[in-house]
């Protein structure tokens, strides 16, 4: 079965990994995934203020596009894109005057034939047909986690995994974030259908440091620090997580962490995919492990038994 | 047939009321405009028509050229209507000839423009003219009065009600859902702000009510549902077994040492455990074990059936049954009381994760000499004597975005006094409370709060707490100081949230039962918020305590007193005097459909099954007229409001 | 420390506008500090979220649109989701950036990225900081 998947820029070139294993995995379940035609950047950050309309028309263009592809929903597994998207395709559907707004940029469009290169415009309005879903809310209502977990291939009930949900999945709630933001449980759930030993700690909805690793790396690598030390102290074996944000900050600035902190040495950080596409069965080289900072690699070898008897 | 065909003698009185009116309406214009109007033999205007001078002209007007129908110009009926209903019995004439044409709600106090104001105005006392010409003479319905109040809840509310209505010389039936009366205030430790021993000064009038001769007290019985109107209600109340004889009990607790069942004792908040069959605390009320049927492993004596085999005095009898008694009364006082917020709902501050974060009431039995500690600081986890205590106040209450949107008021001086008692029995203990405001209006409050700060060292900190979470033993607490503008990260070995007040569990259902109304937030709704504030806007329903909204121990017992008094008051009178407007049906026109029957919200309709024709109980009739506008043969027509009428006055106005 | 406060029509205007671009009544803060306390990056602000909204209800804009804090906010919504009266303070703050901003400077601009991270940070990390203080 085909489905919409709007992977965002940053899985198309820094964290591939995060794209693979999202496409194996899907794979294995019997999901092929497929992107939207011509898609652009979502443009990473919803614009916050009321009157940055400009910043809305990129997700809604690329909304549309699902539309137009006969696509009901659009998959995403980046919770920056999906926020983007979701708070766009809300707005869409909740706020007639930014829907007006939004639909009177996006009218006058140009699309060029790729055969006879006539150009042609007045696009209808987009009005928020396509459901936004992040991968984990698919996985749980598409797929179902009983389907993951009768499709599992290795054992993973020896490793203790801490869901890190970060910011963008859960915030703000009122029909964005995708469980409570104060007690969130799809996260856990899923990591319970692939076997694994769930660890909750308190620091799984704190922020991971995001952006400021730009412009004030110093706070983030706190702020990152703060996410590992409490899965530590908790008793995980490894954080899993979402967002290509929250990698980088997560695991590949675990080099800023070990300077500001010394007795920080190290800390695996998966992507929920690598996980899941490993449960499943997909050979070990497609999940990118060497691409991380510190290679979680040896926490998945590390298992009680590692091939279920078939 | 307006008017019976007869010429009416029709007096209209528009008032200013000072300016209100005056400035927007021009009630000259109004009163010289309905001079001439069919039927209207006089048309004035003065400043205060609720005046003496202004009552006094109306009275004068309607003897000397003998009015058969006044209308006042004026405020809404609400405030004067039966000011000048007495006005016009006085002067002979009756009282439901005398109509109200609302100019100030409905019209200075919502318009600006003059013209237009004055145009509505006169449009309006001429629908009233229109109306009164079909008016007839009604009498008021008389009924009579069972003298016998029931209280529901059995707190201090409850009781100090009971108290006060049994020693007016009148019956009570006191109903309690649970198997002890005393409700929450006999949990509390020490009372603010005269830190006097809540259950010493709770139990003799625990003890009062049950010696008392005219309260009955049915302790573990509920009120199912109730039929009838003020002065004359049915109760039909369950009975829930207690699987004991009250009488024969002694109390010796044979029965709960062998019971093998063993669950979190209520009383002490979970605190502590109690066996199936308990007794909930040593002094309560009826004195006699209780057993729990949902915590007993079941009443087969292959089962279990141990507490029976034990029992000398033979109280224990397994063939108990769930029982429905009724009961009839002519008042009931309702003191439902409260329970605290879900500390699951703040999943942010760890209740119900961390054993060592409590709610307030836990605290108060862990203080309380009778709890699960022998009134010894120590906290749950380990029995450990916490040395770092920390407060949270308005957790869950001014809050409209998340939770409540009210103050629940007790919290401000509760946590001061749990900060103060904490240091009086932990010296070398640090106490901390996280507040936004401290609200402490009341006799002796701020003082009692400004005691915990200046004698007992209780540090203070202006701001809320964003989290509590856990590393190891200690609670770790981080919160701001919004006085210095910094964050706040501290160590806790136990934190105590002061819990939102909400309506007591099953409340709610409670009240659809009754069909009491209730405000957005479940509590129990008075009929005037500043002129009624003990009485339901259902007649003959009285409201006390915590059920109408969060309240002290001081609030609580002066409203139950309150209400107590206004159920005297009721059956002090010979009858009762129902409202005439009622709804009647025309018999030849019914064709006993039976939409009306599901249209009153009150079971005043049904139908005759001879005549085949619905019939009014005209006592229940509120005259509300939902029956009248839904019946499809125009055979409910409410008295002096007839269909004719109201499109008379429809006309009057769309003429323009 | 001394400040003068005169809440004129000046005041009046900067504060309806930080409502009306932000979309949320700053007026109904009551000041509980709730945001603060849960703010993850309040410990590298100048001034605290709540007093953002509190320097915006006294109608200091000058203050209010110079602070650092605004340019610390990483958009995480914790305030948001926490806040008693559903004020979002990363609106406020979006607000006050684009009130601040007539001439159009970049608080970080492409010039202001570390060399040795430029390749390897994640693209919408640098899309979403752009975004919020570049020009």
């Amino acid at each position: 079965m085909n489905i919409h998947y709007y992977p965002g820029c940053t899985l198309k070139e820094k964290t591939t990994n995060l794209d693979d294993s999202t496409r194996e995995a899907m794979a294995v379940l019997g999901y092929e995934l497929v992107e939207p035609a011509n898609w652009t950047c979502c443009g990473a950050e919803y614009p916050l203020s009321e009157q940055k309309i400009s910043g809305l028309t990129a997700p809604a263009r690329i909304l549309r596009q699902v539309h137009s592809e006969g696509g009901g929903q659009v998959v995403t597994t980046c919770a920056f894109c999906f926020n983007v998207l979701k708070r766009t395709n809300v707005d869409i559907k909740r706020n007639p005057l930014k829907n007006k707004q939004i639909n009177a940029f996006l009218k006058d469009d140009i699309k060029i034939d790729p055969n006879t290169k006539t150009k042609t415009t007045g696009f209808p309005p987009y009005n928020g047909e396509v459901d936004v879903l992040h991968l984990l809310e698919f996985l749980r209502d598409e797929v179902g986690f009983h389907t993951i977990r009768a499709g599992l291939k290795r054992d993973l009930s020896g490793l203790k995994v801490a869901p890190y949900y970060g910011c963008r999945m859960l915030r703000p709630g009122g029909g964005i974030g995708i469980d409570s933001p104060d007690s969130p449980v799809i996260f856990e759930e899923f990591l319970e259908s692939l076997g694994c030993r769930v660890v909750d700690f308190p620091f799984k909805q704190e922020c991971c440091g995001s952006y400021l690793a730009v412009s004030r790396p110093a706070a983030a690598t706190e702020a990152s620090y703060q996410v590992l030390r409490s899965a530590i102290i908790n008793g995980a074996d490894a954080i899993a997580l979402s967002c290509p944000l929250c990698y980088y900050n997560l695991d590949r600035r675990q080099d800023r962490i070990k300077d500001a902190h010394a007795g920080f040495s190290g800390f695996p950080v998966f992507f929920f995919t690598q996980l899941l596409a490993w449960a499943l069965g997909v050979a070990e080289d497609v999940l990118g492990l060497d691409q991380h900072y510190y290679n979680p690699k040896s926490v998945l070898h590390n298992q009680p038994k590692t091939e279920v008897a078939q | 047939m307006m008017g019976n065909g007869k010429k009416k003698k029709i007096g209209i009185f528009v008032c200013h009321c000072g300016v209100n009116i005056a400035s927007v309406v021009d009630v000259e214009r109004v009163a010289k405009e309905l001079d001439g109007y069919t039927d209207v033999e006089l048309s004035t205007d003065y400043v205060y028509m609720c005046s003496e001078p202004g009552q006094k002209m109306i009275l004068e007007q309607i003897q000397e050229r003998g009015l058969d129908g006044v209308i006042i110009a004026a405020c809404s009926p609400t405030l004067h209507e039966k000011t000048f209903q007495n006005v016009a019995e006085l002067a002979g004439l009756n009282p439901y000839m005398v109509e109200i044409a609302n100019i100030r709600e409905q019209n200075s106090w919502v318009h600006t423009d003059k013209e237009k104001a004055t145009d509505k105005a006169v449009k309006i006392v001429k629908s009233m003219v229109e109306k009164l010409r079909g008016n007839e003479h009604l009498e008021p319905i008389k009924v009579g009065i069972t003298r016998r109040a029931m209280v529901v809840g059995g707190g201090v509310a409850g009781l100090q009600a009971a108290l006060d209505i049994a020693d007016h010389g009148y019956e009570v039936v006191l109903v309690e859902k649970e198997p002890s009366i005393g409700g929450h205030m006999v949990q509390l430790s020490e009372t603010f702000p005269t830190l006097d021993c809540s259950q010493c000064i709770m139990t003799p009038k625990m003890v009062e009510v049950s010696r008392h001769p005219n309260i009955k007290v049915l302790t573990y019985h509920e009120v199912e549902s109730i039929s009838g109107f003020v002065g004359n209600f049915k109760v039909r109340i369950k009975k829930k077994p207690k699987f004991v004889d009250e009488d024969l009990c002694k109390l010796c607790g044979d029965c709960a040492d062998v019971c093998p069942q063993v669950v979190p004792d209520e009383f002490n908040m979970g605190l502590s455990f109690r066996k199936a069959i308990y007794l909930p605390f040593p002094q309560a009320i009826p004195g006699a074990y209780t057993l729990d049927i949902d915590s007993c492993l079941g009443l087969l004596p292959v089962r279990c059936g141990k507490c029976k085999d034990v029992c000398d005095a033979r109280a224990i009898d397994y063939d108990m049954k769930e029982e429905i008694i009724e009961e009839e009364v002519g008042a009931v006082v309702l003191a439902t009381g409260y329970d605290l917020y879900s500390m699951q709902a703040l999943g942010e501050f760890g209740g119900e994760r961390y054993e060592d974060v409590i709610n307030g009431l836990e605290f108060e039995r862990i203080l309380s000499a009778s709890g699960p500690t022998g009134g010894e600081v120590r906290r749950p986890s380990d029995g450990k004597i916490p040395k770092n205590i920390v407060f949270i106040q308005c957790c869950g209450s001014r809050d409209p975005e998340l939770h409540n949107s009210y103050c629940s008021k007790i919290c401000c001086m509760y946590t001061a006094k749990h900060a103060m008692l904490y240091k009086h029995r932990v010296h070398d203990g640090n106490a901390t409370v996280f507040y936004i405001d401290v609200r402490a209006g009341g006799k002796a409050f701020d003082e009692f709060y400004q005691r915990t700060v200046d004698e007992d060292d209780v540090l203070y900190m202006r701001g809320k707490v964003s989290k509590v979470y856990k590393e190891g033993d200690i609670l770790k607490v981080r919160g701001v100081d919004t006085l210095t503008g910094k964050l706040v990260e501290m160590e806790a070995d136990m934190v105590v949230l002061a819990m939102s007040m909400v309506h007591a569990d099953g409340s709610g259902e409670l009240m659809k039962k009754l069909k009491v109304g209730t405000d957005k937030d479940g509590w129990l709704a008075e009929a005037h918020p500043k002129l009624r504030p003990v009485e339901s806007l259902n007649a003959g329903f009285f409201l006390a305590g915590c059920a109408h909204g969060p309240k002290d121990i001081p609030d609580t017992v002066a409203q139950a007193s309150a209400a107590a008094a206004k159920v005297g008051d009721l059956f002090a009178r010979h009858e009762l005097l129902h409202e005439p407007t009622i709804v009647p049906v025309i018999e030849e026109l019914c064709s006993g459909c039976g939409i009306c029957i599901s249209m009153c919200p009150y079971g005043a309709r049904s139908l005759d099954l001879t005549k085949h024709v619905v019939k009014v109980n005209e006592v229940l009739c509120e005259g509300c007229g939902a029956c009248a506008a839904a019946c499809p043969c125009g055979a409910a027509q409410q008295k002096n409001q007839t269909d004719e009428q109201i499109f008379s006055m429809v006309k009057a106005i769309l003429k323009g | 420390m001394k400040i003068s406060i005169k809440i004129g029509a000046d005041e009046k205007k900067f504060i309806d506008r930080v409502s009306e671009l932000s979309g949320k009544n700053v007026y109904s803060c009551y000041q509980c500090g709730r945001c603060s306390a849960g703010c993850p990056f309040a410990f590298d602000m100048d001034i605290l979220p709540n007093q953002i909204i509190r320097l915006v209800q006294m109608g200091l804009a000058e203050e209010a649109l110079s602070c650092e804090a605004i340019n610390v906010c990483a958009s995480c919504f914790t305030c948001q989701s926490r806040c008693p009266k559903g004020i979002d303070i990363a609106s406020v703050a979006e607000a006050l950036r684009q009130l601040r901003d007539p001439q159009e400077k970049d608080f970080f601009g492409p010039d202001d990225v570390p060399r040795e991270l430029a390749d390897e940070l994640p693209q919408q990390a640098l899309v979403a900081l752009f975004r919020k203080l570049s020009k």
